[in-house]
Formats: C-alpha cells, sequence, structure tokens
C-alpha cells in the first residue's frame, strides 16, 4: 500500500483530455491539407503513447500515415509536409512515420520499436480500406511472429535494464527508462497483447489490475517532471523530487517511498512476464526448465524455472510452508512464479498473526540462511510480503530512503545487497575479496551473520531512538519471537551493536598505532567475533554503494584485521588472569589467558571446575558431548611432557578428525585441553558404547598407562579427499609476540594424526607447550603453538633444529 | 597561483577536510592511492603466511589556491595532518601556468 496521499488530480483521466484535445488538433489539420488532397489510398492513425491515449505534457505525439502504396506516399509528399507543419506549428512535437500495410507486417531487425509501436494503433481519420487492409495483416503477423517478437522485447529490456546497473534504486531515477519505469509498465502490457492475439483477432491494450496503483503514481509523476521541465524530461532530480513533493502536499521521502514502491510492483511483475515468455519463446530455456522440474518435491514443484505451490490452500493451514518455501529457494536458487506470490498475498494476515506467537522458528530459518542462495530467498520473501509478515520488523525499512552523499540504496536494499555480497563472497577467487572469502569459509555459523545483517539497520526506521539502539530492540524481539538460542543471539547483539566500529577506525585512528587494534582487540575479545565483524563490516560498505568498496578500502580493511588479529593472539600469552572471585575460582582461574574468559560461558566454566575438582581426585577427568555435528572433548588434568600430543593421538587412533583445539595452563599446572572434532566414520554415533571407550582410553593414555604409538598402529584408515593442488608446509617463529614464550605457526595439509605428530615433535626438543590454539580451513591446519624451553623463548639454535625437525615431519 | 599536492593517512582526511573547511577552503580534489616514502613497508605475519605490506593506503589532496594564501592553506593542512610519526606523508607545491573555469571561461584566480 501507498503511504502517500493520492496526487490531486486523476493522471490518467487528464491524459486522455490532453489526447482528446490532440486529437482535434491533428484532425483539424488533417482536414485542412491530406483529406481534400488525397482522392483516396491514405489513412491516419495515432501510435505509441498517444495511440495508447497517454499523451504527456511536452511528449511526441507519434504518427503512422499509412498509404496503400510508396507511390500513393510518394504523389502526396507535399500535402505531408503541409500537414506535418501545421502541426508544428500548433506546437506539437511530431514523431511521424510513412508505411505502407504490408511494410507494418514485416519484422525489421533494425526497427522493432515500429512493429511494437503498432500493437498500440488507433485510427485517426482516412480510408477505412487502408486501415482495413493493416487490421487484416497485423493479427497474422503479431500471432506469426509472436516468438521473435518476444525475444526484441527481451532483448530491449535488458539492454535498457543493464544501462542502469539492472536497479530500479537510485536516488535520482529515470522514471521512464529505468527498471520499474513506464516502459516496463507498458512492456507487461505488450506482452499480453502479444500472447492473446490469435491470427483472426488483435488483442486490445491489456489492462493489469494489480498496477493501478503504480501506474497512478508513475503517471502523475512523470505529468509532474514534464510540466516542471517544459520537455520530455523523466529524470526525477534530486531538485525534481523536492517539486514534485511540493505539487503532492507531502515529504520528498514519502514521494521517493512511494516512488520505489511502484517501481518494485512494476519491476516484479514485469520481470515474472517476461521470463515466463522468453522460456516459452526458447526451446533450449525449455530443456533447462525440464532438468530443473526434477528438483520438486513433495511440497513445491518446478516449471518455466518457477517455484510453484503443490497444493496452494496448504500455505492456509500451515503457515510453515513459508519457512520450507525459503529453504527450497535458499538451496536450489529459483525464484517464486508469480501465481505462488499471488497465492501468498492473501495469507499474509494469517501468516503474519502465527508468527506473532513465540514459536522455533530459528532451526528452519538458520537451515535457510546458511545455504548457497540464502540471499535470493530472503530477497524473494521480502518481495512477496511474506519477510515482513515473518519479521514485522523489517517493515519499518521497506524502502526507506535516507538521503545522503554516499547512500544509493534504500534502507531495505542496501540490507539485502550486503547479504547478497556476503554470499557472493564464497565464490570469490582473486584478492582482495579472496582473503574475506577465507573468513568466510571459517565461520561456523553463517546464518547468524545473514540475520544480523538482515536486522544490522532495522532501527534507521526510527530515527529517535538513534540508529543502533533502535535495531537493537527490533532484533531482540524478533529473536525471542523466533526462539533464537542464547548463544547465537549474544553474537547477532555484539555484531549489530559494533557494526560500525570498524568503518569508524578505518576512517579515524592511526591503524599503526598499537593502541587501534588494542582497541578493537578490546571490542571484538576473540579471533571469531572479529572474523564475524569484518565481514560483517565488509558486507556494509560495499553495500552503500557499488563504487565504495575500493580494492583500496579492502586492503584498509584487510590491514586493520591484521593487526587485530596479531594483537589478539599476542595477548593470549601475556594477559592472564591475576585475581579471581571465590578461593575456588582463584585456585582454577589464576594465570590462565585472559582470552579463556571471553571465549566460555559461565556454564562452561562451571563444568571446567568440576573437572578440575575431580581431576584432583583421579587424576584425569574427561568430558566428552556432542554439538550439532561435531563432538567436544575437554579434558583436565596435571601438566606432564607429551600431553596434548598424547591427547591428540588418543583421538586420531579411533578416526577422529581434529578441527579445533585449545590448551591453557593455571599458576598451578594444572592443564585445560578442549578439542572439537568430526567423527567422518560415525564411531561413536553407530556404537555406543565406543564413548566410553574412548574416555577410559584417554585417561590410561593420560595417565600413562596406555601407548599412543602403539594405539596409532591400529588407528581406521581413512582416504584423504582428492585435490588438486597439495598444500606446501610451512613454520613461522615470532620471538616478539609474547613477552616469555616463542610462538610457532604452522600451516599444512591437515591429514589425521597430523596434530599428534606436531605436538608430539615439539614435545621430544624438549619443547613444553603453553598455549595452542588449532584451527582447520577446509583441508588446510592452521595451528598456533606458545612454547617455552626452561619456562624461557627458545634459542636461535633451539628454534631453527626445531624448525627443521616440523618441516621434516610434515613433509612426511 | 599554487597547487598543492598532499599525500596524507587516510585518518586524516577528515581532519584535514574540516580544517581547510574552517578557513573557507571548500574545493579539492581526492583521490585514493598507495604508496611509501621513508615509512617502506613491513611485514605483517597472518597464519604462517607473511604478508608484505610495502604499498600503504594514502590519500592525495589536490588543490589549487592564490599566492598569497599558499602558506596559511600549507600550514593548516600540515597542522591538521600531522601525527609526529613516519608515514605522515607529504606536501608538495608546484606553480600554476592558468586556470579556467569551464562553465564561463573565468580566467586566472577568478576561476578558483
Amino acid at each position: 500500500m501507498m503511504t502517500a496521499e493520492k496526487p490531486r488530480f486523476d493522471p490518467v483521466r487528464a491524459l486522455e483530455e490532453r489526447t482528446a484535445a490532440v486529437d482535434a488538433q491533428v484532425l483539424s489539420a488533417w482536414q485542412r491539407s491530406l483529406a481534400t488532397a488525397m482522392p483516396a489510398g491514405g489513412a491516419l492513425l495515432a501510435v505509441g503513447g498517444y495511440g495508447r491515449r497517454q499523451l504527456f505534457p511536452y511528449s511526441d505525439v507519434d504518427l503512422l500515415l499509412l498509404f496503400a502504396s510508396d507511390k500513393a506516399a510518394l504523389a502526396h509528399k507535399e500535402e505531408i509536409a503541409t500537414f506535418l507543419q501545421q502541426l508544428w506549428d500548433a506546437g506539437l512535437r511530431v514523431s511521424q512515420s510513412v508505411r505502407t500495410p504490408a511494410e507494418c507486417a514485416e519484422l525489421h531487425d533494425g526497427n522493432v520499436e515500429l512493429s511494437v509501436s503498432l500493437l498500440d494503433q488507433r485510427y485517426l481519420a482516412g480510408y477505412a480500406s487502408v486501415y482495413g487492409v493493416l487490421l487484416e495483416k497485423l493479427p497474422r503477423f503479431v500471432h506469426g511472429q509472436r516468438d521473435a517478437l518476444v525475444r526484441h522485447l527481451s532483448h530491449m529490456t535488458r539492454e535498457r535494464h543493464a544501462r542502469f546497473n539492472g536497479t530500479f534504486h537510485h536516488l535520482e531515477p529515470n522514471i521512464k527508462e529505468a527498471p520499474g519505469g513506464l516502459r516496463d509498465l507498458q512492456l507487461v502490457s505488450w506482452l499480453a497483447q502479444i500472447a492473446g492475439t490469435t491470427p483472426r483477432a488483435f488483442s486490445q491494450p491489456v489492462h493489469v489490475p494489480e498496477l493501478d496503483d503504480a501506474r497512478r503514481f508513475l503517471f502523475a509523476i512523470r505529468g509532474y517532471l514534464h510540466e516542471q521541465a517544459r520537455r520530455d524530461s523523466n529524470v526525477l532530480t534530486f531538485d525534481a523530487q523536492e517539486w514534485v513533493a511540493e505539487q503532492m502536499a507531502l515529504e520528498e521521502a514519502a514521494v521517493m517511498r512511494d516512488y520505489f514502491r511502484s517501481a518494485r510492483a512494476v519491476h516484479r511483475s514485469a520481470m515474472g512476464v517476461l521470463e515466463s515468455e522468453e522460456a516459452r519463446a526458447s526451446s533450449l530455456f525449455a530443456q533447462f526448465r525440464d532438468r530443473r522440474s526434477r528438483v520438486s518435491n513433495a511440497d513445491f514443484s518446478v516449471a518455466r524455472e518457477r517455484v510453484y505451490f503443490r497444493l496452494p490452500q496448504q500455505l492456509e493451514a500451515e503457515p510453515e510452508l513459508l519457512l520450507r518455501l525459503m529453504q527450497f529457494v535458499a538451496r536450489h536458487g529459483i525464484r517464486l512464479s508469480l501465481e505462488a506470490e499471488k497465492r501468498i498475498t492473501p495469507q499474509l494476515a494469517a501468516v503474519r498473526a502465527y508468527f506473532a506467537s513465540s514459536r522455533a522458528v530459528w532451526p528452519a530459518l538458520n537451515e535457510a540462511l546458511a545455504m548457497p542462495h540464502a540471499a535470493l530467498a530472503l530477497r524473494v520473501a521480502h518481495e512477496s510480503g511474506a519477510l515482513g509478515a515473518l519479521f514485522p520488523e523489517l517493515e519499518a525499512i521497506d524502502c526507506l530512503v535516507i538521503r545522503d552523499f554516499f547512500h544509493r540504496y534504500t534502507v531495505d536494499e542496501h540490507t539485502f545487497v550486503a547479504i547478497q555480497t556476503l554470499a557472493d563472497l564464497r565464490h570469490q577467487k582473486s584478492a582482495p575479496a579472496s582473503s574475506f572469502a577465507g573468513l568466510l569459509a571459517e565461520i561456523e555459523n553463517p546464518g547468524v551473520l545473514m540475520f544480523a545483517l538482515l536486522f544490522h539497520d532495522v532501527g534507521k526506521g526510527n530515527p529517535e531512538r538513534g540508529h543502533v539502539d533502535a535495531s537493537l530492540h527490533l532484533a531482540e524481539k524478533a529473536m525471542e519471537r523466533i526462539q533464537m538460542p542464547a548463544q547465537e543471539r549474544e553474537t547477532v547483539r555484539f555484531l549489530i551493536r559494533h557494526h560500525l566500529e570498524i568503518s569508524a577506525t578505518m576512517n579515524g585512528r592511526d591503524p599503526f598505532d598499537p593502541a587501534t587494534a588494542r582497541h578493537l582487540a578490546g571490542i571484538a575479545g576473540t579471533v571469531e567475533n572479529l572474523q564475524r565483524l569484518t565481514l560483517v563490516t565488509y558486507a556494509d560498505i560495499s553495500a552503500v554503494n557499488p563504487t565504495v568498496m575500493t580494492p583500496w578500502r579492502a586492503e584498509q580493511l584487510w590491514q586493520l584485521y591484521l593487526l587485530t588479529y596479531n594483537e589478539l593472539t599476542r595477548e593470549l600469552e601475556t594477559e592472564r588472569i591475576e585475581e579471581a572471585g571465590s578461593p575456588e575460582e582463584s585456585a582454577f582461574l589464576e594465570g590462565i589467558p585472559k582470552r579463556y574468559l571471553r571465549t566460555h560461558t559461565e556454564a562452561d566454566i562451571a563444568l571446567h571446575m568440576k573437572l578440575d575438582h575431580e581431576s584432583r581426585a583421579q587424576g584425569v577427568a574427561v568430558n566428552l558431548e556432542k554439538l550439532n555435528s561435531v563432538y567436544r572433548l575437554t579434558l583436565v588434568t596435571r601438566d606432564r611432557p607429551f600431553l596434548f600430543a598424547t591427547i591428540a593421538g588418543t583421538l586420531s587412533s579411533f578416526g577422529m578428525n581434529i578441527l579445533k583445539a585449545e590448551a591453557f595452563a593455571n599458576r598451578r599446572g594444572t592443564v585445560l585441553d578442549t578439542f572439537s572434532f568430526a567423527d567422518p566414520l560415525r564411531t561413536l554415533e553407530l556404537n555406543p558404547t565406543e564413548a566410553d571407550r574412548l574416555r577410559a582410553t584417554l585417561e590410561r593414555a593420560v595417565m600413562g598407562r596406555a601407548d599412543v604409538k602403539q594405539l596409532l598402529r591400529s588407528r581406521p584408515r581413512i582416504s584423504p579427499p582428492s585435490r588438486k593442488a597439495r598444500i606446501e608446509p610451512t613454520v613461522h617463529f615470532d620471538d616478539h609476540a609474547s613477552q616469555s614464550a616463542t610462538l610457532i605457526q604452522v600451516v599444512a595439509e591437515d591429514r589425521p594424526g597430523l596434530l599428534y605428530d606436531i605436538a608430539s615433535t615439539i614435545s621430544s626438543r624438549g619443547a613444553s607447550i603453553d598455549v595452542v590454539l588449532i584451527d582447520t580451513e577446509a583441508h588446510k591446519a592452521i595451528d598456533v603453538f606458545y612454547v617455552t624451553t626452561d619456562r624461557r623463548k627458545l634459542e636461535a639454535g633451539e628454534r631453527e633444529a626445531l624448525q627443521q625437525a616440523l618441516l621434516t615431519t610434515l613433509r612426511g | 597561483m599554487k597547487k598543492i599536492e598532499a599525500i596524507i593517512q587516510p585518518f586524516k582526511l577528515e581532519p584535514v577536510k574540516e580544517a581547510l573547511k574552517n578557513i573557507g577552503i571548500d574545493g579539492m580534489t581526492i583521490t585514493e592511492v598507495r604508496g611509501h616514502g621513508r615509512q617502506k613497508g613491513h611485514k605483517e605475519v597472518y597464519r604462517g603466511q607473511e604478508y608484505n605490506v610495502d604499498l600503504l593506503p594514502k590519500i592525495k589532496l589536490e588543490l589549487v589556491v592564490t599566492d598569497a594564501r599558499l602558506n596559511e592553506v600549507v600550514k593548516t593542512l600540515t597542522d591538521a595532518a600531522r601525527t609526529g610519526k613516519i608515514g605522515d606523508g607529504k606536501v608538495f607545491v608546484y606553480d600554476v601556468a592558468e586556470a579556467i573555469r569551464i562553465r564561463n571561461d573565468d580566467r586566472g584566480e577568478a576561476a578558483l
């Protein structure tokens, strides 16, 4: 629905009145010149906008002078000139063509506009017999050339859209030519006319009632623009917006909001009809269509590259079908059919009421958001109104215009472009975008990032509160309603609260001042949060306008990420917990790096303290739990040589694939090791007793009662996935990262037992592993160890020997 | 007339623009550039890989002023861009033979 009042005058009627007035002028000139001079054989037709009775002030008056033959036309050359001169003298801008009925019924590649303009032809004067010949030929021609006309119209439309970057979101739009403009409105009518024409009957202009509001609004705007400029000017410039708003007694923002809503409705409709006609006209496309129809399932079918509901009435009974629809679109990247959209519209009130209650929507939504076409699914849901019904909070930014120098898009479009940017990162192979693509690959739950982006600017619809606070408030309500788990909510809150922080730092602080990295590290707290915030910043900046994320700016962002990342990992070793609350807490926490407090919940810490308590009695305490698709092992014991290698080796001996690991030691020499691992052979899932055996084996190995080397000899073999290029191992030493330890970064191709091999190589050289951070990125293992020998950094000779030993191990 | 070309740190762009605006200088051309002077580059290590950051992001400002205002503008600019550390940038001053406003063909200082 439009927010604006209806224009003060009826633009459609005004255009008809103007057309009638011009008709009178044209007929009068015709009577004075051609009618009397021409004994037979000629007729006068209005074509184009004039033919449709949609003649805007200062627009061209398109005329077709139809002659039985070229000879007849040539014989009246002078009278034609006099006729046209009279019209020009009367102040009309005439655009004329002179043709025979046979010429009108031919398709010329170079002048398809003529064929298209004939769809709007209207008889004005002259000999009915000549016009009769055209009326006989035209339906046959349009029907016979249907596919060719569709192809030409499609080509012209796509070329025209490309001139405007394919989007209707321009702050100073051309309301005629841009996507969603009057030309697209006409396209809907033309395609329907072409489809409806039979060999015997020519279809009259088709009225599309759903676009009535948009038509009236666009007509009114164009009328005002032409009046103001006193010429055929169709660009709604900032100045023109001011003037049009004044004429309509509205705020400029309201005019533009209505413009974007109209353009969106027209664009959707035009593209829907065009694509369906293109699909019909192209046999190649039809083959593809058939192939795609195989992805149909129990809920949805796919035909002509569009999604349909199998049982349209099902949505009424089961509003959650919309979530499955989003998943289907997100999985296959196929848009909705117009019919499916029409089925959704009447159900929106019921859907909104259903999702207004607290329901467990998050699992299904999160699944959709993690799929390859999540951005399309959100956009499709937005365009059909389903997203607004699911999250009424988003309606505040629907077509919302914030006028500033940099933003090109409305707030909702900015949001969807940001989400699309993030989704597209997955395919970026070249620098600098590939660096950010690497970060995205490491994010465990990208759906949370997508959700945060969806809500990051939603508060812009509520300017009094401050946009970040308002966004947080609205996101909170939505997260509560969809029953998002606490940890994900905290991540969303963090991302919305700080989404401007890195941009502000890039623009306002010296990146090489150590305080800058410390500042950002303090905000991010963990490498994971820094990665998420960097990605949100990348997407948010990229969605301001298409030119703002230059390689220069991407480099600035990446550099800031690197500096902050290094600050965060460096701080691991140097900043340790000095004081904790209760004596029990102090006993466990003192001496552990501060990072631990930021990366673990209170429940985690309580579990670790419980394990600490148990380990004091038993020597070792082990906890094993399943989290979604991975397992997490937590082990507490006294530090001893080869401890980390022993645990890694035991896990490998069971065929487990270690994804992440951390090792922390407290001041008393108690070690807390956490391993996240995948179970590629599904050993634990299929054999429940294996979990107990794994726990028992770990306890025995840690206590020195089982030999890891022996265990590893019998480990299950997993064939490594095939890959084109091997990752050359690197071992990098950094003596400046920490005051008391040497940092070793190892990057190598991941393989079963890798961590055991690295850790045992370090331990076998007499070095002690103080802190460990293990990560994997696809088949690349990225391991960071803080090591000491006799509580001091490694000396040059020791570093060199260890590097050689590690490289030998890694090259296997 | 003199042309001032200044290479400054990106984060100093806003303070410099603001300072110039305060003395009535609004017109300038701004370009995103990369480079280094004595600051050279440096190495960053990220996950075992060394990144050579040898060309650092900088901002180039270009503006033309009357001879009479040169010293004032250069001082304002350098004061606003200075942190006192390596990498603050450079200012170059050139003679300008002629300035022409395309719209109305104004010449010389009238075109500034």
